[in-house]
């Protein structure tokens, strides 16, 4: 028994080698998206876990003081602690080539107790006979050069080396290389390391410290040493295992994640209705095989478990081609998101080659989705094939007759799911993830799903009216009015290619309608909120880079300069700082609020910002961002507690506003509240107004003049700081284009499997066509015609799909997940362009089929059985 | 080979049968004529022209106008009503509707199915079926009715009908009809009858 479904089913997937391959494809392109998400994500965590658990060592707690970093002596107090084995010093920064060939190239300088901390850290510094010499190991200058660093820029032991930090320009000397314990790729292999003591002196930044890593004895329970420390330590410092940095960065990726993950769905959903049609297919043309197969003792589970062995066979090598190319895919994916968590918390080690060696178990989940993925889609047409009865299984004649029945009930289910979808839009998020609002998608796609074939059947009424005897004129009239027929006659199959190309069109259209309305509002809130005429800048802060207590930070001294400078109006001292709330990362942005409320403003929910913010001076209090406020469920009236250098204080909320800059959150704070309170007088950035008729191009050069003395910095103007928000924006989502087109070309393969079948299946109807007069041009408009009405609906429903979708991402979905405010806009060029390139795409993926019925034997379409 | 030394002329107007048992080579004969199939040796001559160069697209036009053919099981397309069958080879050569219809109508009164014109195929008997097929043969008035065991599907008293309505064509319009058939019945109306046998003629 085994043996014969083996023989038949190898057979016929060997027997129509394009559907095959088209089926195969189709699998395989779907399961590449859901395995390069997977594959990305897990690799880059798996990176960014192995970076921390390798910077940190054996350390099992660390102190760290944030953006304003710690005072050295905190360390004395930590070592007094009886359970704490070691504390060992540690400096950041984030450190940029100067001058020649690698200019521009950045890479983290860390300072540690070298005479310690080697066997600590699992690394070693390349014994090269000096390297024991205490004065190269503790020299100001001396600087230890990761082994790919090293290898990758050429750089070589004794050369002189200038670097970029904060804003200031370092001369270093090269004096080693830095080479991890044992692991093939290592992190140390790609960071700079100092002596800590040289680094304070090198840096100016004696006495401070960013982290201290601490080794806690094995005796003891680490949360309550770390409950003890943080009740004697200074209240700003924070105190955690290394592995709580790993549950930060994992909450990161989640929500870069929301829109991958909506498509790696997808592709798979599609995946699904392309092996439903080819299975269907299989069915419909091998019923009479059923009937000799029934009537030679092959059981019903038999007839069953033949069609789903060659659903499993299809799903199987699809998956693991999948694999293959989900891998080649999750490179450009990783590449996005190591970029994104080197910037922001450390250099990862993902090089390219790193992960291209995928271990057996990517193979076999991308096999087993393949397989549960074609097996989900076989399982209806299997069954239906076995209650075929062998009787009318022999007997000719049409099959898809019996499936039209249930086109009525279908509707109904489709129109109870709609409701159920705008039901399930309503609940709020659960644990910060709009699980209700993915149901709801999910069941808005299905529902419209189930009203294909009600659309399918309704096309013969409308093809009646438009094409019927009373108007059916001329040759091409009479092609269309066969098709809409054909269209109408077949509704199990063509529903579900239409549901196919519905679900592509409308995740493309809805996504799309999303992220425009995103673009739309940020660009507005652009527009609205940046009103200084030039930033002055470190030059890390464009490149969004966080590391380190010197990075992002500006002597106050500049902006008082830049104010007597002439041309300039008014200048605002901006300092953002990253502080905890609640364990999540949030902005602490202060900043004159005087004379932003004058000059610019932020957009508040409710109230003017010219009230709010002198209101928010005098009471000494702050405003937040809607996406913090709704995190933590704060209200205007409000009071939100801080922790402060002072301890924790509670501060007004005096107003909720929009912000798209951050997806942590901000608070807002005037900046003589801050710097007293925070005991901090430097500025992160200074925007500038000009005069009203200063010429922008001369007063920029007058600042540049002024400062470029004093350190490395950028000046950007307004247009300039404008464009580059907005191809952030875009480089975001670039990705997630890329990914949608690959839905729509699994929707499209599935037109192509569609036509080719209904080609096959009617080999008769053709040839009689051609017998009575119908020329092979013909035949080929046929077939064209059909796919264009595919396309046509498969677009119309995608249209009314997608829009309402795009009312769920940006109301709902993206709402819950993150908490911005997304005006929605309908882009009609998007609307105009989806259904012009469903078409078009339609025709192309009809050429083929029809090409292919025009060429066919005539005669060996009308011979008898 | 399907074929072997088949000599055959078939005069205008005549009411020809072909006779044998199945597979002798009667619908290849017939498919040769039509220009369906190539005969790998040999020529087929209509109408005095000889057909050795014919394009797919000359045979496509040479079907338009001059041949209309009948199948033993209808091959009636079957989302469309009789009235659309009929007009349908009028509409693929590109006449306006209107004309198509009214000839289709005409043809469909002329075999007697004038009353059933907006059934569909699967709302029909069997020899209702063949009736349309006919029309839609007829509708065209082509030169060459080629029947391809027009009887084979029906019970005895169908079958009769139908060769008789073959058989009035060349009374009536004068067009030249050769019917393929195994059944002797149906031959004795024929004004010649052509014996085959493993692809030749007796």
């Amino acid at each position: 028994m085994f043996e014969a479904l083996r023989v038949l089913a190898t057979c016929h997937v060997m027997e129509r080698p394009v559907r095959t391959l088209i089926t195969v494809l189709g699998i395989a392109l779907g399961t590449s998206v859901a395995i390069a998400i997977r594959t990305a994500n897990v690799e880059v965590l798996k990176s960014f876990e192995e970076s921390v658990t390798e910077v940190a060592g054996r350390a099992t707690l660390q102190v760290s003081g944030g953006d304003l970093g710690l005072d050295e002596r905190v360390i004395a107090d930590i070592r007094r602690h009886p359970a704490v084995l070691s504390a060992t010093p540690v400096l950041h920064e984030g450190a940029r080539v100067a001058t020649g060939p690698n200019q521009g190239k950045s890479f983290v300088v860390m300072g540690l107790d070298l005479l310690e901390a080697g066997d600590l850290k699992n690394f070693r510094l390349r014994d090269d006979g000096a390297a024991r010499s205490l004065d190269r190991l503790l020299s100001r200058e001396a600087l230890f050069v990761g082994a790919r660093l090293a290898s990758d820029w050429g750089l070589e032991v004794g050369h002189p080396l200038e670097l970029v930090v904060g804003t200031q320009v370092y001369r270093v000397m090269i004096q080693g290389v830095v080479e991890s314990g044992g692991r093939v790729s290592s992190v140390w292999d790609r960071v700079a390391v100092m002596d800590i003591a040289a680094a304070q002196a090198l840096f100016g930044l004696v006495g401070r410290l960013d982290r201290i890593d601490l080794v806690t004895a094995p005796g003891y329970a680490v949360a309550q040493i770390a409950d003890k420390l943080r009740r004697t330590l200074p209240p700003m410092v924070t105190v955690s295992r290394p592995s709580q940095r790993n549950e930060q960065i994992e909450r990161m990726l989640n929500a870069f994640q929301l829109n991958l993950a909506t498509l790696s769905a997808v592709g798979l959903l599609v995946g699904f209705f392309l092996v439903y049609n080819t299975v269907s297919f299989a069915v419909v043309q091998r019923r009479r095989e059923i009937g000799i197969l029934r009537a030679l003792g092959l059981s019903r589970g038999g007839v069953t478990a033949l069609f789903l062995s060659e659903a499993a066979l299809m799903g199987l090598v699809g998956g693991v081609i999948g694999s293959a190319l989900g891998v080649l895919l999750a490179r450009s994916v990783v590449r996005l998101m190591s970029r994104t968590v080197s910037d922001l918390y450390l250099p990862v080690a993902v090089g390219p080659g790193d992960f291209l060696d995928m271990p057996t178990g990517i193979w076999l989940a991308g096999g087993a989705l393949g397989l549960a993925v074609a097996m989900l889609g076989a399982i209806a047409p299997s069954v239906g094939a076995s209650r075929t009865a062998a009787a009318r299984a022999l007997a000719p004649g049409e099959y898809e007759a019996s499936q039209t029945l249930r086109t009525g009930l279908l509707a109904w289910i489709g129109c109870g799911g709609l409701v159920l979808a705008a039901a399930l839009a309503i609940p709020g998020p659960v644990r910060g993830l709009p699980l209700f609002g993915y149901a709801s998608a999910f069941c808005l796609l299905l529902s419209l799903s189930f009203l294909a074939p009600a659309l399918v059947r309704g096309t013969r009424a409308v093809a009646g009216v438009r094409w019927g005897p009373a108007r059916m004129t001329g040759r091409s009239a009479a092609l269309g009015r066969l098709a809409a027929e054909q269209v109408a006659r077949a509704p199990g199959r063509n529903a579900v290619t239409i549901a196919a190309l519905m679900v592509g069109i409308a995740i493309m259209v809805g996504v799309g309608i999303m992220i425009q309305s995103f673009r739309h509002t940020v660009d507005l809130w652009i527009n609205q909120t940046i009103m200084a005429d030039h930033i002055i800048a470190p030059t890390s802060w464009l490149q969004g880079e966080q590391s380190g207590m010197l990075t992002n930070r500006l002597p106050r001294s500049w902006a008082d300069r830049v104010a007597l400078l002439p041309g300039v109006e008014a200048v605002d001292t901006y300092r953002d700082v990253t502080i905890t709330i609640n364990g999540r990362p949030v902005a602490l942005v202060s900043r004159d609020l005087r004379l932003h409320a004058e000059r610019s403003r932020y957009l508040f929910v409710e109230g003017d910002s010219q009230v709010l913010l002198p209101r928010t001076v005098s009471a000494k209090g702050v405003v937040v961002s809607e996406v913090l406020a709704s995190a933590l469920g704060v209200r205007v009236g409000d009071s939100l507690p801080l922790m402060t250098p002072a301890g924790e204080r509670r501060f007004p909320v005096m107003g909720i506003f929009h912000d798209y800059a951050t997806d942590g959150g901000k608070v807002v704070m005037d900046r003589e509240l801050y710097a007293r309170i925070w005991e901090d007088d430097t500025v992160t950035v200074i925007p500038v107004y000009t005069t009203p008729g200063a010429d922008a191009g001369s007063v920029r050069r007058r600042i540049e003049e002024t400062l470029s003395r004093e350190g490395h910095l950028v000046v950007v103007g307004n247009a300039e700081l404008k464009q580059e928000i907005l191809a952030i924006f875009d480089r975001t989502f670039t990705i997630t284009y890329a990914l949608e087109l690959i839905a729509v070309v699994v929707a499209l393969l599935g037109i192509v499997n569609t036509l080719l079948t209904a080609v096959l299946e009617r080999q008769r109807e053709l040839a009689t066509l051609r017998a009575i007069g119908a020329s092979a041009r013909q035949i080929r408009g046929l077939v064209l015609w059909e796919s264009a009405y595919l396309g046509l609906l498969g677009s119309a429903l995608g249209l009314i799909g997608g829009i309402l979708l795009s009312i769920l991402l940006v109301h709902v979905i993206n709402k819950q997940s993150f908490g911005w405010t997304i005006l929605f806009v309908l882009p009609e060029g998007l609307l105009v362009e989806a259904v012009g390139l469903a078409l078009a795409a339609a025709l192309v993926a009809g050429y083929l089929p029809a090409r292919w019925a025009a060429k066919q034997p005539v005669v060996d379409g009308l011979r008898y059985e | 080979m399907a074929l072997r030394d088949v000599t055959l002329h078939v005069p205008k107007g005549e009411f020809c049968a072909l006779m044998g048992p199945s597979g002798c080579g009667k619908t290849t004969l017939l498919n040769l004529v039509a220009g369906l199939d190539v005969p790998t040796s040999g020529e087929v001559v209509l109408a005095g022209r000889s057909t050795e160069h014919f394009t797919d697209s000359d045979w496509t036009r040479l079907r338009r106008d001059c041949i209309g053919m009948v199948f033993q099981d209808f091959h009636l397309i079957p989302g469309l009503t009789a009235l659309e069958n009929v007009a349908l080879p009028l509409l693929l050569r590109g006449e306006a509707g209107d004309v198509a219809r009214t000839r289709a109508a005409e043809s469909l009164d002329a075999v007697g199915m004038g009353q059933r014109a907006q059934h569909r195929p699967d709302e029909l008997s069997g020899g209702e079926k063949q009736r349309v097929a006919i029309a839609r043969a007829l509708v065209h008035r082509p030169q060459v009715i080629l029947a391809d065991e027009p009887t084979g599907n029906l019970d005895s008293k169908n079958g009769e009908e139908i060769v008789a309505l073959l058989r009035s064509l060349p009374q009536q319009f004068g067009q030249t009809v050769m019917l393929a058939t195994h059944s002797a019945a149906a031959a004795r109306h024929a004004d010649r009858v052509h014996r085959m046998r493993d692809g030749q003629l007796e």
